[in-house]
Formats: C-alpha cells, sequence, structure tokens
C-alpha cells in the first residue's frame, strides 16, 4: 500500500496536524493548558431566542442544515447536532415548544436520538414527543417551502439555522424575518453568509459554527481542539507567507512541497 | 459496549474512507487495495443504513401529516395533498421502473416533473428576486460604520454591474471588479481557511471518539 502521489504532503500534514489536536485536547483536559473562547453574540443569543419563544408560548425552530453525514457536509451536519443538543437543553429547560425539521433521512435519526437524549438529561423526557423532529423532503427545494410553510402554521416565534446552506438560505431567513421571527443563523458556507447577514438577527459564520459545540459545553476536551485550531491557521499562515516570498524570489520549493 | 462499538464502527470506518481516497495497492494482511475495501464493503452497507434511514424518515412524514388530517389542524388539505401525491408518485415510479418498455407511462412520469413540480420549483426561486430586494434594504441602512461601508460597497458594485453604471462613469466596472476581486476574496478566502481547519479539527474529533454528541451518548469524553 503506497499513497497516490500528490496526497504525500496532505497525509503528513494529517499526522502533524492529529498529533496537535490530540496534544492540546489532552493537554486542556488535564488542565496543563487553559483554553478561553472569546464571546461569540450569536451562540449566546440562542437562550434568548428559547426564551422569548416561550414568553410567547410560540416554538422555536431548529435546522440542521441541508448537509448529510455521508458527503463533505459530515462536520457542517455533526456541529449542527452539536448545537442542536445544546438548543434542546434549553428548551427543555424552558418548557418551551421545540420544532426540528431535517432535509437528509440520515440526519433523522440522528437528531431524534441527540433530542431524546437532551430531553432526557434535562429530567423531562415526557416532553419529547414523535413530532418534536419532522422530517420535511431531501429535495432542497421542498425543504424550503415545507419549513416556511410549518413556520407559517405554528406561528415559530424563533429559528435557528445551523450548519450547511445552499441557494434556499434566503428563502428561508427572509420568510421567517417578514413573520417577525427571531433569528440564529450559523453556517459555514461562505456564499450563503451575506444573505443570513441581511436577513437573520444573529449570524455566527466560518469556523465558528465548529467552535459552537466547545463554546456552549465548555468541554475541556472540546475546547482543547479549538485551541489546537490556532495552531494550525499559524502553521498555515506561516507556509502562506514563506510560499509567498520565495515565489516572489523565484522559488518553487513550497509549490512542489505541498503537491508532493 | 453501547458507546466503544460505535466509536470503534466510526474511527475503523473512517480511516478506510480515508485511506481509500490518498493510498494505492493491496494492505499487506487483507491483500485488497483501501479503494477496493471502501468500494466492496463499506459503500454497500452505507446504502443499506440510507435506506433504513429513508424508511425511518418517511414513517416519520407519514404519522405527522396523518395526524394533521385525521386532527384537521390547520392547512390541514396540504397534509392530504402531500400523502396522496406521495403515494401516487410512488405507485407510478415503481410501475415505470418494473414496466421499462412501456414508453407512454415512462413519457407520462415525466409530465408529472415537468408540468407540475418544475414550474413550481421555478416559481418558488423566482420569489428570492423580491426576497433580495427587501433583505437588501434592511441590511444596507447606514446605522453605524460597517454598515455604511457595506452600503457604499453594495451601490459600487451595483454600477459596476448595471449597463447603466458605465454610461455614468467608465470606472465604476473596474471598481466593482476590485472590490470583488481584492476585499471580497480575501474576506472569502480567510472564512474558507479557517472553515476548513475547523472542520478537519470536527472531523477528527469525531474520528477519536472525544466527539460523541451525535450518538446520543453525552458529550465529550
Amino acid at each position: 500500500m503506497t499513497l497516490v502521489p500528490g496526497n504525500v504532503f496532505g497525509f503528513w500534514m494529517f499526522v502533524v496536524i492529529s498529533a496537535i489536536v490530540v496534544y492540546m485536547i489532552r493537554a486542556s483536559e488535564n488542565d496543563k493548558v487553559k483554553v478561553s473562547i472569546r464571546p461569540i453574540p450569536g451562540l449566546e443569543a440562542i437562550e434568548e431566542c428559547v426564551g422569548r419563544a416561550t414568553e410567547m408560548g410560540r416554538p422555536v425552530h431548529f435546522s440542521p442544515g441541508l448537509g448529510d453525514i455521508v458527503s463533505t457536509s459530515v462536520p457542517d451536519t455533526l456541529a449542527a447536532l452539536q448545537i442542536l443538543s445544546y438548543v434542546t437543553g434549553v428548551a427543555a429547560r424552558y418548557d418551551a415548544q421545540f420544532l426540528v425539521t431535517i432535509r437528509m433521512p440520515n440526519v433523522y435519526p440522528l437528531a431524534v436520538e441527540t433530542v431524546r437524549q437532551g430531553y432526557t438529561a434535562a429530567n423531562k423526557a415526557d416532553q419529547f414527543k414523535d413530532n418534536t423532529v419532522r422530517y420535511i423532503s431531501s429535495d432542497q427545494d421542498a425543504y424550503a417551502a415545507g419549513v416556511i410553510g410549518l413556520m407559517h402554521q405554528e406561528q415559530v416565534a424563533s429559528s435557528i439555522l445551523a450548519g450547511l446552506y445552499m441557494g434556499e438560505a434566503l428563502l428561508l431567513a427572509e420568510s421567517a424575518a417578514r413573520l417577525g421571527v427571531m433569528q440564529v443563523a450559523i453556517t459555514a458556507s461562505v456564499m450563503q453568509v451575506p444573505f443570513f447577514v441581511a436577513a437573520c438577527d444573529y449570524t455566527v459564520i466560518g469556523e465558528e459554527l465548529y467552535a459552537a459545540g466547545a463554546y456552549l459545553s465548555n468541554d475541556k476536551g472540546r475546547l482543547g481542539g479549538i485551541a489546537a485550531q490556532d495552531y494550525i491557521k499559524l502553521i498555515v499562515m506561516a507556509m502562506i507567507i514563506l510560499g509567498t516570498l520565495m515565489t516572489s524570489f523565484g522559488s518553487t520549493f513550497i509549490q512542489e512541497l505541498v503537491t508532493k | 459496549m453501547r458507546k466503544e462499538v460505535p466509536l470503534l464502527i466510526t474511527l475503523i470506518v473512517s480511516i478506510i474512507v480515508m485511506l481509500s481516497r490518498i493510498t494505492t495497492g493491496p494492505v499487506p494482511i487483507i491483500g485488497i487495495s483501501m479503494p477496493e475495501l471502501f468500494e466492496g464493503y463499506i459503500s454497500p452497507w452505507m446504502t443499506v443504513v440510507s435506506a433504513f434511514a429513508l424508511c425511518l424518515a418517511s414513517v416519520n412524514l407519514i404519522m405527522v401529516h396523518s395526524g394533521n388530517i385525521s386532527r384537521k389542524r390547520q392547512d390541514w388539505v396540504y397534509s392530504l395533498i402531500l400523502l396522496v401525491t406521495l403515494i401516487v408518485y410512488g405507485a407510478f415510479c415503481t410501475y415505470v421502473e418494473l414496466n421499462p418498455n412501456n414508453e407512454s407511462a415512462a413519457a407520462n412520469y415525466s409530465l408529472i416533473y415537468n408540468y407540475i413540480l418544475s414550474p413550481l420549483m421555478t416559481g418558488q426561486w423566482a420569489c428570492l428576486a423580491f426576497y433580495v430586494a427587501s433583505a437588501s434594504y434592511r441590511a444596507f441602512r447606514a446605522r453605524n460604520l460597517e454598515a455604511t461601508v457595506l452600503l457604499v460597497s453594495a451601490i459600487l458594485v451595483m454600477l459596476g454591474a448595471a449597463p447603466v453604471g458605465s454610461l455614468i462613469w467608465s470606472k465604476f466596472p473596474t471598481i466593482q471588479q476590485w472590490l470583488l476581486d481584492v476585499p471580497n476574496m480575501t474576506g472569502q478566502r480567510a472564512l474558507l481557511i479557517g472553515a476548513a481547519i475547523g472542520s478537519f479539527v470536527a472531523c477528527l474529533r469525531t474520528m477519536l471518539g472525544i466527539e460523541r454528541s451525535h450518538l446520543g451518548i453525552g458529550g465529550s469524553s
């Protein structure tokens, strides 16, 4: 078994980065490193979203995005499920009505289990209902139409959109904005960020999606992973600067190295 | 066991999937390559698991909408349309699949898509134009410095893209292109690099079993 040419550098970077991540996670768990994250207003607003819905006696809506768990959107979907776990806990604590809409069938059982576990952890397992998590459609357009319809029917008070989004981002967000729904969007989908910024009350962008689980749970291990990201970013930045300088002076060393 | 088995499966499968993309040649002990291992053993299981997940999701869909109809909840008629469409379309599709030589059935099946579903989807997307306008109106109000910068940039980009812009001043398209290529691209790439690293670390946490909330077995280790 050999590495396919073009993947050698990537493989060794994978090994180095994995070592950094594992070290930082363990160091954080053993209190060798103290990790703190700057406040992220969008994530702080989640509790406000649920509180608002409780006061209004109307449901909170959560969508884990359009991503699947068998494609490149896996990290986005898993990050959204971590946020779902937190939101369920808050909704259970506030006795808020909770509504989760699902696009991909593969995500449905995971979302059900996450929500069920969230209610059980809050000692409110009886609040979990079969229609709390609803499969809408695996078709992107039908999903958007279904969620918009549901927001109208159920008179949703707040909506949290987390994970991967595509062209329907503005359809969902603007329809909700017209209904006066308080919205928090959490996404790493670069092309959809402007739409969410325009239509939502709070937008959490880029890598903050993947940091959300650690931020909300305040778990030492997860926070260690976030700290590792910063060290990896330093390595990437150093390589970008070095590559730019070397290429400017006519050397192709970095280009050859990364394409090995 | 409830914790360990899913975590072990996650680790093994994710290593196979990863190595199947970057390695070639047979693995010493098992004698087949990682891509073959993935295609022959993992991929079929993914199809099986996905089929079960679809079954579960469909049951949920039918239960929710049957409940709407039986309790005559608001807009229950839409639930009825959904269930009828589901049954008719499913039956029609099955008939077409079982009778591949019946061309008229296949043609009628396409008609449903082309003349019912497609116009509905087009109409839905057409709403985007109005949504962009109303969302932009709210976002572009110059409430603070950032919003003002956004407003000015948006006006410059719009003037650069609209034919009337170049008639007013020939430099508008150049300014628009610079805004898209330099500040916009810089921000996008910064976001992409950060997101890629975050995504990688999130995957690694899941592979190593540090992240396990999606399995419904609590938070991190």
